[in-house]
């Protein structure tokens, strides 16, 4: 009797294998079965945010029936999950619809409110934090400093050396660390995903 | 030192002024623009009239204040060539954002839904819907956002996958980008142009040095560059000034701060 766990590992090896032997061909029948397998991705997603939505329905739901320390909150977001969702499946989400307008109107002011308050806390802890202490600091901040300065216009038209040293500054120094970054994260990847496929990694399926 | 220990309140509130006061006043500041403002521009300039554009929304509402101004700017260019626009998201937050602004801008330039764009909505698990668009868009998106049957409006009846699709643009505040890069790039040779916020830059040199990105705008300084090329002044100049006084503003209090380190060191 084969476990809950090998069955998900034999699925686990199975599509990974395919996945990776489908890139290489251009049969008819392994396209067909590759596109239903992207298809299949969709639809396990598509639930997998379902079972999301009602995992966070429920915690805040019983935090209000429990009357939690701020349940207020809570309830504010069982109300605005239940509020939007009515809101789409009566109306529909085009323009002039309650649920356009709910979006237009509470969720993108919120939102951006919330993330323009960042231009606050990076000021403040530019002011107390970008100190020059040592050399390496010291090359940090300059480097900030130059960037700042040559990405707006009055850096532009102060001097050419500006934007000149700051495009050095992103095409070289930046650039190779950068592509060092992407280089061990394409490795990391390709390693952990064989982990995968060859059962050696079983955490993602309950090993 | 009194400097050293500066309230941040007084902080909050010299950000506040040099931000928001110059969203008061309209004044123009000279834009140049930049080398990769320049190949966006020239890769949608060169596609010939009639084509089809594939316009991905894959942000989130927090940075629409940034992003909007880019998108106007590109969406703007796309009609002006007389492009066909096929618009989605990969964000759930950007299918609302992504309609609004199309029927917008489409509505100023008396582009009609269907034969000039479509707005096909948003399909979770970007990977495998980037990848599914390659081998049939009406797979991944049988209907639109509107819930029609696209095939059969009559701008789009012909379209397939990417082989119709002259340039993707993903206009993203997140790593979208790479996903597009990496799927349809690598494996169907799609072209890729990428709109950006500010903070993401200096992640996408990279690719559009080794030509996986034809270019990218980013910023509200793209923005600004991009409507300096169209020879119109949006989002992207108005917000200038407040970015510039804004940027400065940082610049002083950190020199400042050093100044008053240096002293106290002394």
């Amino acid at each position: 009797m084969m476990t809950t766990r090998k069955i998900s590992f034999v699925i686990c090896f199975a599509a990974g294998i395919f996945g990776l032997v489908q890139y290489f061909s251009p049969h008819p029948a392994i396209s067909s079965v590759y596109r239903s397998l992207l298809d299949w991705v969709q639809i396990i997603f598509a639930f997998a945010l379902l079972v999301g939505a009602l995992s966070v329905l429920r915690m805040h739901a019983g935090k209000v029936m429990k009357r939690d320390r701020h349940w207020v909150y809570s309830a504010v977001a069982v109300a605005s999950l239940i509020a939007m969702t009515a809101a789409g499946f009566a109306g529909g989400a085009d323009r002039g619809s309650l649920f356009a307008w709910l979006f237009d109107n509470v969720q993108v002011p919120m939102q951006s409110t919330v993330f323009a308050l960042l231009a606050f806390f990076v000021a403040s802890a530019a002011y107390r934090g970008f100190r020059m202490r040592n050399l390496e600091a010291g090359i940090l901040l300059v480097t900030a400093l130059l960037i700042m300065l040559a990405r707006i216009p009055i850096g532009e038209l102060a001097t050419d050396w500006l934007p000149r040293s700051a495009d050095w500054v992103l095409n070289v120094p930046s650039m190779s660390a950068k592509r060092a970054l992407l280089i061990g994260i394409g490795l990391g990847s390709v390693t952990t995903a064989l982990r995968v496929i060859l059962g050696i990694e079983r955490s993602a399926i309950g090993g | 030192m009194r400097l050293l220990s500066l309230d941040r309140r007084i902080i909050y509130i010299l950000v506040l002024l040099a931000v928001g006061v110059p969203l008061l006043f309209r004044v123009p500041l000279p834009v140049k623009v930049g080398v990769e403002t320049r190949k966006v521009h020239s890769a949608i300039d060169n596609i010939p009239h009639g084509s089809y554009v594939m316009l991905s929304f894959d942000i989130e509402a927090s940075s629409l204040p940034e992003v909007k101004p880019l998108a106007e700017a590109t969406v703007r260019h796309c009609f002006q060539r007389d492009l066909r626009i096929i618009g989605l998201a990969l964000f759930s937050e950007g299918a609302a954002i992504g309609y609004n602004l199309l029927v917008q801008v489409a509505d100023e330039m008396g582009k009609v839904y269907g034969s000039d764009y479509i707005y096909l909505g948003f399909r979770p698990q970007y990977v495998s819907a980037i990848l599914g668009m390659g081998e049939s868009i009406e797979d991944v998106f049988p209907l639109d956002y509107l819930n029609n049957d696209w095939r059969e409006y009559p701008g789009y009846a012909s379209l397939g996958n990417y082989d119709d699709v002259a340039l993707v643009i993903s206009i993203a505040d997140g790593s979208l980008p790479t996903y597009w890069v990496e799927y349809a790039g690598s494996r169907y040779n799609q072209k890729i142009a990428a709109c950006l916020t500010a903070a993401m830059t200096t992640s996408y040199y990279p690719y559009t040095v080794s030509g996986q990105l034809v270019g990218m705008v980013s910023g509200l300084k793209g923005a600004a560059e991009y409507e300096t090329m169209l020879g119109y002044s949006g989002g992207g100049h108005r917000g200038m000034l407040s970015q510039s006084s804004g940027h400065a503003l940082i610049i002083l209090l950190v020199i400042v701060a050093n100044v008053a380190e240096l002293r106290k060191r002394k």
